[in-house]
């Protein structure tokens, strides 16, 4: 059922938090982080499915929420968000301070909006929000770790949104109209749906940082204040997740050969996330082996459904509930992890790390110059400075490259705009005559 | 003469005559010279009101004054015309502001003000040109009114500058001149028409026509930066921030830019420019801009010259858009005219503010600097954000409908470049607001003034905040009516409906 109010208060769910993004706007305000959920809140009370059209918003786009599943994650999603706005007060022992404010309401902006989308072009343009608003909310709450952390999450996030644009691209080019339920029959009976199809996983793998694509995961979970990682598993994560769901043509399309690829790499990255749990014996990093788990989980499934469209038609739904367990159960973890640390069963983040080396499934499945510096019985410190002065003498060749080729255009632009004039008033006198 | 027929004339007149009052004031009657200067560009902007609401309409406002024998001058409002003259036309507003503060209490105003009216109006006669002989010669004056503004500052390296621009431009103008000339001789008429005026001519004139072409594109690519013929514009970045973002936002780049659009819309006319198989040249070349500008950005520490690389890369856009034979990338190139212009514009105002304020002109003086000036910043991050195509700005918009016409032409290549570009473009303004949101400041700043508390004066924040909200704005309600976007869109109607 469509009203006035609940229209407005669908638009309200993600604006308001993007207008206290500013500080001037908050300033009245004590705890404005909790007024910002305020019409989620609200949205959660209203009984029916709501939804509205936004013809004149970017390429045409929506807001929505039904009564089943968004409901379900958008009730999980005010949650979290609350339980990390009452530790955001002291991060990392410091009183929270106004940027770090401005980029948790711009990540929380991001992520309700995303969930309230109804169309490609909106979910993409939530999440992006979301993806830089949670960048920011990492570097302006943390130590060096972090800013490693949030580097890789950074670059991850570009490429992904890269991969994710040409997915955009594609569908519109397919699709009379972007919305969710179009997309997926256009998709469904497109001639050739592969490079939608890898985009969109690509993507999504990336932002949720699903194994082998889980580079800033561990990273993450290891050195982020307790407000940040609690949001680990619901925002980055359960929102890829979700894109997943949304964007993927499932129960509409029957492909069994990339459903079982899919599958496969579900079960090796649940795998890995055990031998991981089991190897590092540490409780601290509980978190992100279950994150690892539930999302190789979630492909396993999501492979099932790609394979098997009427398993999917008969039981897609548990997709959300895997999402919302994965968010919240990330969220439990990350609380008993931090009130032990707090009690001292384990060393703090500031002290010296039990074991920081990586076990030896991580080292093989990693970087290849690594690899090649442990054979070869280089010291790592050796291998990583040789890696860093090759990576400064190429920047250095390519910028004198760059340098040398503007000069010599420049000199070029010269000479050949003169001949050029030259040649040309002679064909021009010759073509006159000519004429 | 009626009103529809004196309207164009209105329009020049609204800067031009302000301009040339400014020129004899005494320097130091400042009221008196802001006061001419706003309210040219408010009258200015009034009577585009007024024009772009008759040419949705179907009016026409056309002004034709005998020049030579079979030639008029002829400034006519077209659909494409408006485009760039509500452009130029906000814009100039905007940095009238910002100029005034910019300059406030430095010596020569009155010349620079009198030759800046003189600058806009020259691009008002481009933007309206309605024959190429017109187009040529307000795209000459523009480039005699922007040099005294490039040397403004009289220094060395500004002189410098502006031999190398004049050097450039002058050499352009010829090829365009000999261009034009030619043309002339073959079809007996120069007049821009809808769909081309070419198509009717002879096929034996086909050779001489891509020739033609040539010498045209290449006079109008000095101005649009295309590679090899951008030199000059990384140089002329000394010049003061208004000079910038005038010349990069407002008049000169785009005149290029635009002149590209006019010559393959409505002389050559787009099907027969790709008959003739010189648009898919030139869209290399466009492509080959687009990266090679976003690398030269990427390593460059002096925050101007980094933005100067990134528009050589940006406008490019303009180009690749229209020479990829197909409506939706037209829209994109078009619409992007103006949301590049607005974009940098944006970019540079925040460049002035943080020399002006704090002496920064290096990126890596930048540390810290979102929390001194927190508002320039985030007016620098939203257009750098759009810069990248992020959703839901403007330049997302652009690369939207860019991608979807690559897609729709068949052209699949140009869905890398803009990958390609975004990622580059990332790479160069990500790590300026990593720096200015979340090093640590310095203990001082290199050159700081005092501004009672602000972060800078009104004159110079407002500026930049009006248009990074137009940035926001142009993404945001890009289907709204009378958007830019819906603009390209009835542009590209008229040129695709037979």
């Amino acid at each position: 059922m469509n009203t006035v109010p609940s229209a407005l208060l669908l638009i309200l769910v993600p604006l308001l938090p993007l207008l206290l993004v500013f500080p001037a706007l908050r300033s009245r305000f004590s705890r404005p982080c909790y007024i910002a959920l305020l019409p989620a809140l609200i949205l959660l009370a209203v009984p029916q499915a709501v939804s509205i059209d936004l013809p004149w918003l970017l390429m045409g786009s929506g807001l929505g929420i039904d009564d089943g599943a968004g409901r379900l994650l958008l009730a999980m999603s005010v949650l979290l968000w609350a339980v990390a706005a009452s530790l955001l007060h002291s991060v990392n022992g410091k009183p929270v301070d106004d940027r770090l404010t401005s980029c948790f309401l711009l990540t929380l902006a991001g992520n309700l909006g995303a969930i309230l989308a109804t169309d490609l072009v909106g979910f993409f343009t939530f999440s992006s929000l979301m993806g830089y608003g949670f960048y920011a909310l990492l570097i302006a709450g943390g130590g060096a770790e972090t800013r490693r952390a949030a580097r890789v999450y950074l670059v991850c996030l570009i490429v992904a949104d890269l991969a994710l644009f040409e997915a955009l691209l594609i569908a519109a080019a397919t699709a009379r109209d972007l919305d969710f339920e179009a997309v997926r029959q256009a998709m469904a009976q497109s001639a050739s749906p592969g490079l939608y199809l890898s985009m969109v996983l690509a993507g999504f793998a990336l932002k949720a940082g699903i194994w082998p694509l889980h580079f800033w995961l561990p990273l993450a979970f290891r050195s982020f204040p307790p407000a940040v990682a609690l949001l680990l598993g619901a925002v980055p994560v359960a929102i890829a997740l979700l894109g997943f769901v949304r964007w993927l043509p499932l129960g509409e399309v029957r492909l069994p050969a990339l459903g079982l690829i899919i599958q496969a790499m579900g079960a090796a990255a649940m795998f890995y996330a055990i031998l991981a749990a089991a190897k590092r014996a540490q409780p601290i990093r509980l978190p992100a082996c279950a994150a690892i788990f539930a999302s190789g989980l979630f492909t396993t499934f999501l492979g099932v459904g790609l394979g098997d469209p009427v398993a999917w038609n008969r039981h897609g739904n548990v997709a959300y509930f895997l999402i919302v367990f994965l968010g919240s159960g990330v969220a439990v973890l990350v609380i008993i992890t931090g009130w032990r640390r707090a009690r001292g069963h384990y060393p703090t983040m500031s002290g010296k790390p039990v074991d920081d080396s990586p076990p030896w499934f991580e080292r093989w499945s990693g970087a290849l110059t690594r690899w090649a510096a442990q054979v070869g019985g280089l010291s790592r410190l050796c291998a990583a400075w040789r890696a860093k002065v090759g990576g400064l003498r190429q920047i250095r060749a390519w910028q004198r490259a760059l340098h040398g080729s503007e000069r010599f255009l420049q000199r070029w632009a010269y000479a050949i705009t003169l001949f050029l004039l030259l040649g040309i008033v002679v064909v021009f006198a010759g073509a006159s005559s000519w004429i | 003469m009626s009103w529809d027929s004196a309207l164009p004339l209105f329009v020049l007149a609204s800067s031009l005559l302000p301009g040339l009052v400014i020129f004899f004031l005494p320097e130091e009657r400042v009221a008196i010279r802001t006061t001419l200067n706003l309210a040219g560009a408010v009258l200015k902007l009034a009577l585009v009101g007024v024009m772009i609401w008759g040419v949705f309409h179907g009016s026409h406002y056309e002004t034709r004054l005998p020049l030579l024998p079979g030639l008029d001058l002829l400034l006519r409002a077209d659909s494409l015309s408006m485009l760039f003259v509500v452009l130029s036309s906000v814009l100039w507003l905007v940095t009238t502001v910002y100029a005034v503060g910019y300059l406030e209490g430095s010596p020569n105003r009155s010349r620079f003000f009198g030759f800046f009216s003189l600058c806009v109006t020259a691009t008002i006669g481009v933007a309206l040109a309605g024959n190429l002989v017109t187009f040529l010669l307000f795209y000459e004056l523009l480039t005699l009114a922007t040099y005294p503004l490039i040397v403004h500052r009289g220094t060395d390296e500004a002189r410098r500058a502006g031999r190398t621009y004049l050097i450039y431009t002058i050499a352009g103008g010829a090829l365009l001149l000999i261009g034009t000339a030619w043309l002339y001789t073959l079809s007996g008429t120069l007049a821009f028409t809808a769909r081309g005026f070419l198509s009717g001519l002879d096929e034996s004139h086909n050779g001489v026509l891509v020739v033609i072409f040539v010498l045209l594109i290449a006079g109008l690519g000095v101005k649009a930066a295309l590679i090899p013929l951008h030199g000059w514009l990384p140089q002329a970045m000394v010049a003061a921030a208004p000079v910038s973002a005038l010349l990069h936002a407002v008049a000169v780049v785009k005149a290029g830019a635009f002149g590209i659009v006019r010559v393959v819309y409505d002389v050559y006319g787009l099907q027969f420019s790709a008959s003739l198989g010189v648009t898919l040249p030139l869209a290399i070349v466009a492509a080959v801009t687009i990266i090679y500008g976003s690398m030269r950005a990427l390593f460059q520490d002096d925050l101007k010259r980094r933005l100067a690389f990134s528009t050589v890369s940006q406008v490019a856009y303009i180009v690749l858009g229209i020479t990829i034979v197909g409506p939706l990338a037209a829209v994109g190139g078009l619409v992007h005219l103006v949301h590049q212009g607005v974009m940098k514009i944006t970019l540079f105002f925040c460049a002035g503010n943080l020399a002006e304020t704090l002496g920064i002109h290096n990126v890596s003086e930048m540390n810290g600097v979102g929390r001194r000036m927190p508002w320039t910043m985030v007016a620098f991050t939203v257009a750098a954000f759009g810069m990248i195509g992020t959703p839901p700005l403007a330049g997302f918009v652009s690369k939207w409908y860019l991608g979807l016409g690559a897609l729709d032409g068949g052209q699949g290549w140009v869905i890398f470049v803009l990958a390609g570009s975004s990622l580059l473009n990332a790479a160069y303004f990500l790590p300026i607001l990593y720096a200015a949101w979340f090093k640590a400041p310095p203990d001082a700043w290199l050159a700081e003034r005092s501004f009672g508390g602000r972060e800078t004066a009104w004159a110079l924040l407002a500026p930049p905040l009006v248009t990074a909200f137009l940035t926001l704005a142009l993404g945001l309600l890009a289907s709204a009516p009378f958007s830019p976007l819906q603009w390209a869109r009835f542009i590209t109607r008229l040129e695709y409906t037979p």
